[in-house]
């Protein structure tokens, strides 16, 4: 009954409808249909990559490419759920292959060992939608200018303890009407010293900021703070906070002491609300339905809280 | 100084690791909090679900994969956890929650509940249990995009009894029998007719036109005369396998045709030539087009469309499955029932060839196999990105209540787009009990409304304390003095009280009854009101209840969060607004 045999267009076979009963139920057929068309790269296989992984398998996309030049560790086994404990060692992209393509052999599931910064730009246009975890800032904007002039979907994310967060760019023409993205250059730049900008601080989420301190860790220390050395990281938060902050033009008083022992490590539930949040935006942009979330969300895990909040020019 | 073990301070990490919790179902929800539960370093879980799994699931419940269909769900979700955490210490239970084996004493074992459940009477006992055994409880639901988690602390917070829920929708029998009007109507008289012809003969579910139906009558004394008469049954008969093969003589083949052929000519043809007769029903409405199998067969089976057959096409449709039906009936043997099952084909055949039938003689248009089934067989939508949001919050409430921060403790609901004030997750402070709750207040107590000369005492148990008081295994009193027993929980004590009427226990207007459930430690006292003015259908009403209305439709912009209570209970989504601090509304029913 379901198949419908279009040219160009992937059929849907019984064995899927079947699988994807109670989805195709709730965002449609045709949806599922560009979903079943749809090639992903996810960058990163930490806790939170792991659980987009799962998300994006599940959905039923045509491929997911894991691109991770990182190791498995003793930690690494703790922070998610694809990596076998036996793996450590090996290349985490690779560890966590055989359980992902478990969850749906119906979607080609591919591994890399590589560093993103060592790929050629065509690598990653070769993608409908392109997803980042645990990478500089600098790689982000990079592949994000790269890809959405294509019409490739950006997103990127990441959890530090008990904070996380997504962003999203799809581009100029997203068809979703009327939705306008920027870069994430441009929405990290956001000028503060402006009338405009000082009059919104009020109702401007902190956790924008906070995303700031924790990206300039990681591009200062080439890893995010370590519980193993608590005491170290949490000075150094304490510094990027103040010099952040400062360089933004904004009050030091944004951003109090409280965050810093609450974004150590990745922490499963967070991933788990992050991801759930991320994995669907991807679906959302992939099927062409349901308006998407512009152009950050943030979660503190705390105090429960997600907010969706557009960053850029003007 | 501040010690972590991973993102945790060092003393929740040690009391994780100690702590012993409970995960009740092992579905959409019971799979994502599973696994974040032993990533997050709880040691000792134990999960307990009665069901098995399905291909249906596989979209979400990614602990299971297809070689695993028909396997016990809590057992197959212990040993894919095991796999990526193999120190965990998981003891799964392939059964219900409702056994008395999980007694109170069973529930104190546990430092923290967590619900993951698609059905209102389940979530109703563990309330109860974990309210008796003073255990904190994390309940949580999804349907489709939406979610909600919130907790429960006995004499801290509301109970999940606390605000009335809305009862599972049902429509009044002459819609369903005379006069329906959309096409739900015409799939829950397919579904009575496959209990009437093959399944469990049930009174309320009665098929053929209602006689006494006041809207057909020109005045009252004709209602009332047409309703004693109709006491006879003139409902669809079922015709037993034996007696089929003594009526007719025929061989198998044409007996089946024959019966089947005789059962569209009287369901669709004779039955609404009467009901054409009871000219006042069709002064306002649309009359109903009776079916000409002749006429149908005369002009062949030139209808093909893609997703919805032709009228032919149901006909044929509906002979097959009830000769399917009817052998699957046959090799069960004499006595035999059959239960209707959505994902049994000729039994969703069935109801979807005899709910068109229906709704193109109510010139409705019909529907596909894909929607009927939806309807029918109550689905819920669900996807892995709702349960995964959600089941990492229930994670995170459970953090705070092992650190002692129950006051940190929210209800937090998941909304398919920003509110007003940009959230998407909305975290909400937790009401106190509600003081008259029929559950967690000190002394429970209602008023429920009734003729004492017509309700059984058999209909006292399962109606009103087993249906509507959520009681598993009622004891009942009267306080008459005498401390009169009506109903033992002990099989077949008062059976013999069974058939006979609350009267006749000297039970009238005033009277109070004392409920008791000792599983759930639960004591329920019930003020009889006895009235002979009920509204008709109506065999009971809990005085104090909001009077059942269809719900308000949900706004564009989701300003209303309207959570399901899973595909074992009502049918529609249903709305209730929550007070001034959070802008969503929500009753806790769900499905993972």
């Amino acid at each position: 009954m379901i198949d419908m045999i279009e040219k160009e267009e992937p059929i849907i076979s019984e064995e899927e409808a079947a699988q994807y009963d109670r989805q195709i139920r709730l965002w449609g057929l045709d949806a599922q249909k560009r979903l079943r068309g749809s090639r992903v790269l996810l960058v990163g296989l930490g806790g939170l990559g792991a659980e987009v992984a799962k998300n994006l398998i599940l959905a039923g996309v045509k491929g997911l490419t894991l691109l991770d030049h990182e190791q498995v560790t003793e930690e690494s086994c703790r922070a998610q759920f694809l990596v076998p404990v036996t793996a450590r060692g090996q290349n985490r992209a690779q560890a966590s292959l055989e359980r992902a393509q478990y969850l749906n052999p119906m979607v080609e599931v591919r591994a890399y060992p590589d560093r993103p910064e060592d790929k050629p730009d065509d690598f990653f246009l070769q993608f409908d939608a392109v997803c980042l975890t645990g990478c500089s800032r600098d790689l982000m904007v990079r592949v994000d200018q790269l890809c959405s002039q294509r019409n490739i979907k950006v997103f990127c994310g990441d959890v530090y303890g008990y904070y996380g967060y997504m962003f999203s760019d799809l581009g100029k023409e997203h068809h979703y009407a009327l939705r306008i993205f920027c870069s994430l250059k441009e929405a990290l730049e956001v000028d503060w010293t402006s009338e405009k900008a000082k009059a919104s601080l009020k109702r401007t989420p902190v956790d924008y900021f906070l995303l700031h301190v924790l990206l300039k860790f990681r591009t200062d220390k080439g890893r995010d703070p370590d519980p193993q050395s608590f005491a170290e990281d949490s000075q150094l938060l304490r510094q990027i906070r103040d010099d952040v902050l400062e360089s933004l033009a904004v009050s030091g008083d944004l951003l109090s002491d409280d965050f810093v022992s609450y974004c150590f490590s990745e922490m499963s539930p967070v991933c788990a609300v992050v991801g759930g949040v991320l994995g669907q935006e991807v679906v959302k942009a992939l099927s062409q339905r349901d308006a998407p979330h512009r152009n950050f969300f943030f979660f503190d895990g705390r105090k429960g809280n997600g907010v969706v909040d557009y960053f850029g020019p003007n | 100084m501040v010690q972590l073990v991973g993102s945790l301070r060092k003393e929740l990490a040690d009391s994780l690791s100690s702590c012993r919790v409970l995960v009740v179902g092992a579905g959409g929800i019971g799979c994502e909090l599973l696994k974040n539960l032993v990533l997050t370093g709880f040691k000792n879980i134990e999960v307990i679900d009665l069901d098995t799994i399905d291909v249906s699931n596989l979209n979400r419940q990614f602990l299971f994969q297809k070689k695993h269909v028909g396997k016990s769900k809590a057992q197959v979700a212990k040993e894919s956890a095991l796999q990526f955490c193999p120190t965990a210490n998981i003891t799964a239970y392939h059964d219900s929650i409702m056994n008395p084996d999980y007694n109170v004493e069973f529930f104190r074992n546990f430092m923290l509940v967590m619900n993951a459940l698609d059905n209102r009477a389940a979530r109703n006992h563990v309330n109860r249990m974990c309210l008796a055994a003073d255990i904190p409880l994390i309940e949580s639901g999804t349907a489709g995009y939406l979610g909600q988690v919130t907790v429960i602390k006995k004499g801290l917070t509301e109970c999940y009894e606390c605000q009335p829920k809305p009862s599972q929708k049902t429509f009044p029998g002459c819609t369903i029998r005379n006069t329906p009007s959309e096409p739900i109507h015409c799939i829950v008289w397919a579904k009575y007719l496959f209990n009437q012809l093959f399944g469990e003969e049930d009174a309320d579910q009665e098929v053929s036109p209602d006689t006494a139906d006041p809207e057909a009558a020109w005045n009252p004394e004709e209602a009332a005369a047409r309703a004693t008469a109709s006491e006879k049954d003139g409902d669809i008969k079922r015709v037993s396998t034996k007696e089929w093969a003594r009526s007719t003589g025929y061989d198998s083949i044409k007996l089946f045709n024959k019966v089947a052929t005789r059962q569209i000519h009287q369901l669709f043809k004779d039955d609404i030539m009467y009901l054409l007769t009871m000219d006042k029903l069709w002064k306002k409405r649309k009359a109903p087009l009776p079916l000409d199998w002749q006429q149908l067969e005369n002009h062949g089976s030139g209808l093909k469309d893609q997703q919805v057959l032709g009228i032919w096409g149901y006909c044929k449709l509906f002979q097959h499955s009830v000769e399917t039906l009817r052998s699957q009936l046959e090799q069960k043997g004499d006595g035999a029932e059959l239960v209707w099952d959505k994902d049994d084909p000729p039994a969703m055949d069935f109801v979807t060839a005899a709910a068109n039938l229906r709704m193109h003689i109510f010139s409705m248009n019909m529907k596909s196999r894909f929607d009927i089934k939806s309807m029918a067989g109550n689905i819920i939508p669900a996807i892995a990105t709702t349960n995964a949001v959600i089941a990492g919050l229930i994670v995170l409430e459970g953090l705070k209540i092992l650190s002692g921060e129950l006051e940190s403790c929210r209800s937090i609901f998941l909304n398919k787009c920003p509110n007003l004030r940009k959230k998407l997750l909305v975290p909400c402070v937790l009401d106190p009990p509600s003081a008259n709750c029929y559950v967690c207040a000190s002394k429970p107590e209602v008023t429920v409304k009734l003729n004492v000369h017509k309700s059984m005492v058999v209909f006292l148990q399962d109606k009103i304390l087993k249906e509507r008081f959520g009681m598993v295994a009622p004891d009942v009193q009267i306080e008459d003095g005498k401390g009169t027993i009506l109903i033992s929980s002990e099989e077949g004590e008062t059976e013999a009280n069974n058939s006979k009427f609350l009267s006749d226990f000297g039970i009238r207007n005033g009277s109070r009854l004392q409920a008791d459930d000792f599983l759930q430690d639960y004591t329920l006292l019930i003020n009889v009101l006895h009235t002979e003015d009920l509204e008709k259908d109506v065999e009971f009403e809990v005085v104090g209840d909001a009077p059942d209305k269809a719900p308000p439709p949900p706004s564009n912009q989701e300003e209303t969060n309207s959570i399901t209570n899973g595909n074992k209970d009502s049918a529609q989504p249903s709305t209730s607004s929550k007070g001034l601090t959070c802008s969503h509304s929500a009753v806790m029913l769900a499905q993972p």
